[in-house]
């Protein structure tokens, strides 16, 4: 059944959409993750113009976090402090986000920039998370019980000033990491269309130490403020959010994230960080090889707006 | 001016035998765009018919239709391998380019029409390129051919020369599809009938591609009320994942 998209001005099939919604959901509720990484290339290489999947995305990775956020809500699971100076950091970020998205796109240079962020974006991630959870999962195979990550535990950041305590992460640290993170994050997921899940979520756990109960609750408390902010910007800027490309990929996303966080509570956690890690990977490969490979067709087109060729 | 001139010119000279007239349809004035909208096929008729009445008109004619979409600035641009990176590095802009072309004719275009005709009225898609290139010569011409090529490919440029049928020696039909991400905006058939290569006989129609109820309202707030519409999108999404939350609270 095909449906019109009023704002991407073509029609696709609504099953298609309400199923790599659902599939995406299912994977971010399993891995605590927005989806966005996933979904934003899927749809750019179903025929969705790239500002409307990166406008549009950002709505279903907002409802598909929320959902995962009120029921870490629910657990005491977010520590709602922390989150507040990520959303704020973040904010900013996405408005520089925005803005140098629109200059990329009228230099014509914005799927190179896209493809290039992706591979390097997640090939770092991925390959991180990946020898962490391998690490992890030895260790434990060996009998070795690892010894939790003391709140005490110092790395140079508890060295810089500004230092604040959040109470429920257990941490007396410095703010200045907290917000360059979160500027990071809102930069980056406003320019790719991504929700920054899988970049928090281990910048949370190594580089702040956050404990394992409270980061993935204000990870994804602080993904659906970010991207609640950056439609808004993007609706403003671009005008290029489709609200019904937007909620087909909602409904389907937040029903794959109900099955998804049922099916994560089976598996223990650095295997649930391993498998997040191949996927995190499979999609950094994927877009290096469209990078180094000899594109099917040499010659593109797209249409120039006022704002630029899209 | 020219195409004016020649048409009278031809009718001056064809005037002891009866100079033709062009009576068309199209088969909707205005498409509309709604949720289920998945592309359209117009018709196209027309009769020839004698300017004077009582002249019997003396064929056979061919007809060559052409339907021009909006304009819109496009760019073609050229991937090359850049130090093992395949990327963008050369680009040609053309201004006012048709977002749709389709030329339907009754016959092969260099047998029924004189190649300067077709050349004067810069019928080809190609030519279409030519006059929008914003770079002159061997540049603009190949990646004018490239952009007409990529236009094909995706549904919106058409060259079909079987397309239009005679249902007797003076009424033709003719069909054209346009796809689903057609453009929104005022479309034009145009119409040139012919005899002996030679034009006798032009006409325009003119009909229109639009959304309509739903579709409309969106887009029109979309870009009226960006701040409303945001917000909206916003509630939209908070509401679906708070709803999906409880629903399947256990």
């Amino acid at each position: 059944m095909q449906i019109y998209l009023p704002i991407a001005e073509l029609s696709m099939n609504l099953f298609f959409l309400i199923g790599i919604g659902g599939a995406v959901g299912f994977l971010s509720g399993l891995f605590g993750v927005g989806g966005g990484f996933l979904l934003t290339p899927l749809l750019i290489f179903s025929g969705v113009p790239a500002p409307v999947a990166v406008a549009s995305v950002t709505g279903q990775v907002a409802a598909a976090s929320t959902s995962g956020a009120l029921s870490y809500y629910r657990r005491g699971g977010i520590d709602l402090h922390l989150a507040l100076y990520l959303i704020l950091a973040s904010t900013i970020g996405a408005m520089a986000g925005v803005a140098t998205f629109s200059l990329l796109r009228a230099a014509g240079q914005l799927d190179l920039f896209i493809s290039l962020s992706y591979l390097i974006l997640l090939g770092f991630v991925g390959t991180l998370m990946m020898a962490e959870a391998v690490r992890a999962i030895l260790r434990r195979r060996r009998g070795i019980v690892m010894r939790e990550k003391l709140p005490s535990q110092h790395t140079w950041m508890h060295g810089l000033p500004m230092r604040i305590r959040f109470k429920k992460s257990r941490l007396y640290i410095s703010v200045l990491p907290v917000l360059a993170i979160g500027v990071f994050i809102g930069f980056v997921g406003a320019l790719l269309g991504v929700g920054g899940g899988f970049i928090l979520v281990p910048a949370l756990v190594y580089l702040l130490r956050v404990p394992g109960n409270v980061v993935i609750g204000t990870s994804l408390l602080q993904v659906v403020a970010m991207m609640c902010v950056t439609m808004v910007l993007q609706a403003l800027t671009s005008q290029s959010v489709d609200i019904l490309l937007a909620f087909c990929l909602m409904v389907g996303g937040t029903v794959g994230a109900q099955f998804g966080a049922s099916a994560g509570k089976y598996l223990r956690g650095d295997q649930l960080r391993a498998l997040l890690a191949l996927l995190v990977l499979a999609v950094a490969i994927r877009f290096g090889l469209t990078l180094v490979l000899p594109p099917s067709d040499p010659f593109s087109m797209a249409i120039m707006t006022a704002g630029g060729a899209s | 001016m020219k195409r004016l001139a020649l048409a009278l010119a031809l009718a001056l000279l064809a005037s002891p035998v009866g100079a033709e007239r062009l009576a068309q349809i199209v088969s909707s004035r205005n498409v509309q765009i709604t949720s289920s909208f998945d592309g359209a096929t117009l018709s196209l008729f027309g009769t020839i018919e004698a300017d004077t009445p009582g002249v019997a008109l003396t064929g056979p004619y061919n007809v060559i239709v052409i339907v021009t979409g909006p304009l819109q600035d496009r760019v073609a641009r050229l991937k090359t391998n850049r130090l093992g990176i395949w990327t963008n590095t050369d680009q040609v802009q053309f201004k006012q380019f048709p977002s749709f072309y389709s030329v339907l004719s009754s016959g092969r275009l260099e047998l029924i029409a004189e190649p300067t005709l077709l050349a004067e009225d810069s019928i080809l898609p190609e030519d279409q390129a030519r006059l929008a290139a914003q770079s002159v010569g061997l540049k603009g011409e190949m990646f004018g051919a490239e952009l007409v090529r990529l236009m094909t490919q995706e549904g919106h440029f058409s060259l079909n020369e079987d397309g239009v049928h005679f249902l007797s020696d003076t009424a033709y039909m003719g069909q054209v599809t346009l796809p689903s991400d057609v453009a929104n905006g005022p479309f034009i058939a145009h119409t040139l009938v012919l005899k002996d290569k030679q034009l006798v006989a032009e006409g325009s129609q003119g009909f229109s591609v639009r959304k309509t109820g739903f579709e409309n309202f969106v887009f029109v707030a979309a870009r009226q009320y960006p701040l409303l519409y945001g917000i909206v999108c916003v509630i939209l999404a908070l509401g679906t994942g708070w709803l999906a939350g409880v629903a399947f609270k256990r």
